[in-house]
């Protein structure tokens, strides 16, 4: 962690291009080299490959080259960090991010397995590839929370349930959303309506906005203090994961719109009803600690949306483009 | 003086009369305003009707799966009763939830863990056009369990 850059200059810097050695280098490294990987480079490879997204097998084939033990993970460091280096502020909004993740891993983990059953052989693969992964995402924060943290809890539920006053009362807008929507694809899942619904909470605006953007708050503060290196290690390498999730899904909805043009109605229905909740905040979470202000959080979620939908050739209607210009901040100086 | 029996017509008449006064001033104090105002648009043109069913409520509360069917409009909600197992069903959005469930939700389980664990489950309607409310709900959900009645520990998983 040698480059101590502030959280929020990718968004002054805009889009950037990774050179064959960035990629060679989040591609291939072991856990132990993924410290010293930029998360904004990680975010940036998500993107890469959005316009000529990988096939399933070959992001298959990846999983097997990246896939990593959690508990090679050694926390020691983290733990002298949180409870000597950073101030209360830090912490507090550190749990307030953190806790949604250590829920929403769980939820994406659980709710992943339906979604399968009406999935091409290879898809099959690549999902209980990604089922894979999120288990052990959620081992990752289970871990976090008792090490670090020092939460304690009899079982995994024990610890979710102490991190859970942390989640704000709107988690359950896309997270109980996807709960439903894994409903109704269990009740028929060869209906592709059904599906594209499901894909587009899940893919395009859980994994691919939520979580890239939210991740690179916590991971920009942890690489820019230079704290947390266990903590960065391990969420570094869910992100590379992430990427191939993100293309999976991206994948997975392109090839639904044209194979059937009309697919793009679930598409815009979805997100409408995202845009809709989006807005609302339940409780005031102060980002600032991390270096951050909340215009420019929710500013990476709309330019996370944005770059996803263009990559992928997806645009939105009308009322949707007004939705978005009315719960998109205006980045002060951006 | 007791506690109206859990599914009774008293009980439906109190939670009538919760949801139309709304969340506590408890509840309201730890959210943000701007979360409220969100809450009170939608509570003020809300046009649906909800029927909360209890699968397996037991015998001696009337046996299930009866529903709790509550109509909102203008703000304020027109109708509570207790629909049972026998009666036509008509509601916007029907949802199932078992009685274990019922009670924890009323001994203090979260609301809003409820929806996400897929406790309580949209059997029928629009899943899209209830999340756009889906706030509103988990809010009404917390109000309904605070409700006082008698919930008797005879259905054990």
């Amino acid at each position: 962690m040698t480059e101590r850059k502030s959280p929020t200059a990718v968004l002054h810097e805009g889009p950037r291009a990774l050179t064959d050695d960035q990629v060679r280098e989040i591609e291939e490294s072991d856990l132990a080299g993924v410290l010293n990987v930029d998360i904004d480079d990680v975010i940036e490879y998500v993107h890469k490959d959005l316009k000529s997204l990988p096939d399933f097998t070959t992001l298959y084939r990846k999983y097997l080259k990246q896939r990593w033990n959690v508990y090679d993970l050694d926390f020691t460091q983290d733990k002298i960090d949180w409870k000597e280096k950073m101030t209360e502020d830090e912490r507090q909004s550190f749990m307030a991010i953190a806790s949604g993740f250590h829920h929403g891993e769980r939820q994406v983990e659980i709710e992943l397995p339906v979604f399968m059953i009406g999935a091409s052989e290879e898809e099959k693969i690549h999902i209980a590839a990604q089922i894979e992964d999120e288990a052990r995402h959620t081992v990752f924060f289970d871990r976090f929370y008792r090490e670090v943290v020092g939460f304690e809890g009899d079982d995994i539920m024990g610890i979710l349930d102490a991190s859970f006053p942390w989640v704000a009362e709107t988690f359950v807008g896309p997270f109980g959303l996807l709960a439903y929507q894994a409903d109704e694809v269990r009740q028929n899942p060869y209906d592709e309506r059904a599906r594209v619904r499901y894909g587009t909470n899940y893919f395009l605006w859980i994994e691919g906005v939520l979580a890239l953007s939210v991740m690179k708050v916590t991971l920009s503060y942890a690489r820019w203090r230079g704290f947390l290196p266990a903590y960065y290690t391990g969420f570094t390498a869910t992100c590379r994961d992430e990427s191939r999730h993100v293309q999976g899904g991206m994948r997975y909805l392109q090839d639904a719109v044209r194979k059937d043009p009309t697919m793009i109605k679930e598409i815009h229905d979805t997100l409408r009803t995202i845009l809709m909740i989006s807005g609302v905040n339940s409780r005031q979470i102060y980002y600032e600690p991390l270096g951050w202000t909340e215009d420019e959080v929710r500013m990476l979620f709309f330019l996370q949306l944005r770059r996803k939908l263009n990559d992928v050739g997806i645009d939105l209607s009308p009322d949707l483009e007004e939705l978005l210009q009315q719960v998109q901040p205006v980045l002060a100086g951006g | 003086m007791a506690e109206p029996r859990f599914f009774s017509k008293e009980w439906a008449d109190a939670v009538g009369d919760a949801l139309t006064a709304g969340p506590s001033e408890q509840a309201r104090g730890a959210k943000l305003q701007e979360y409220w105002d969100f809450f009170e648009l939608i509570k003020s043109m809300y046009p649906a009707s909800w029927a909360l069913g209890c699968r397996d409520l037991p015998a001696g509360l009337g046996a299930g799966p009866a529903y709790l069917r509550v109509q909102w409009a203008g703000g304020v909600v027109t109708d509570c009763r207790i629909v049972g197992p026998d009666d036509p069903l008509e509601a916007t959005y029907v949802l199932g939830m078992d009685y274990a469930d019922w009670k924890a939700l009323h001994e203090g389980y979260d609301a809003q863990r409820t929806v996400m664990y897929r406790k309580i489950l949209l059997e029928d309607g629009d899943l899209l056009e209830f999340f756009t409310s889906i706030y509103f709900f988990v809010e009404c959900l917390s109000v309904i369990a605070a409700v006082p009645a008698d919930y008797p520990a005879l259905a054990r998983r």
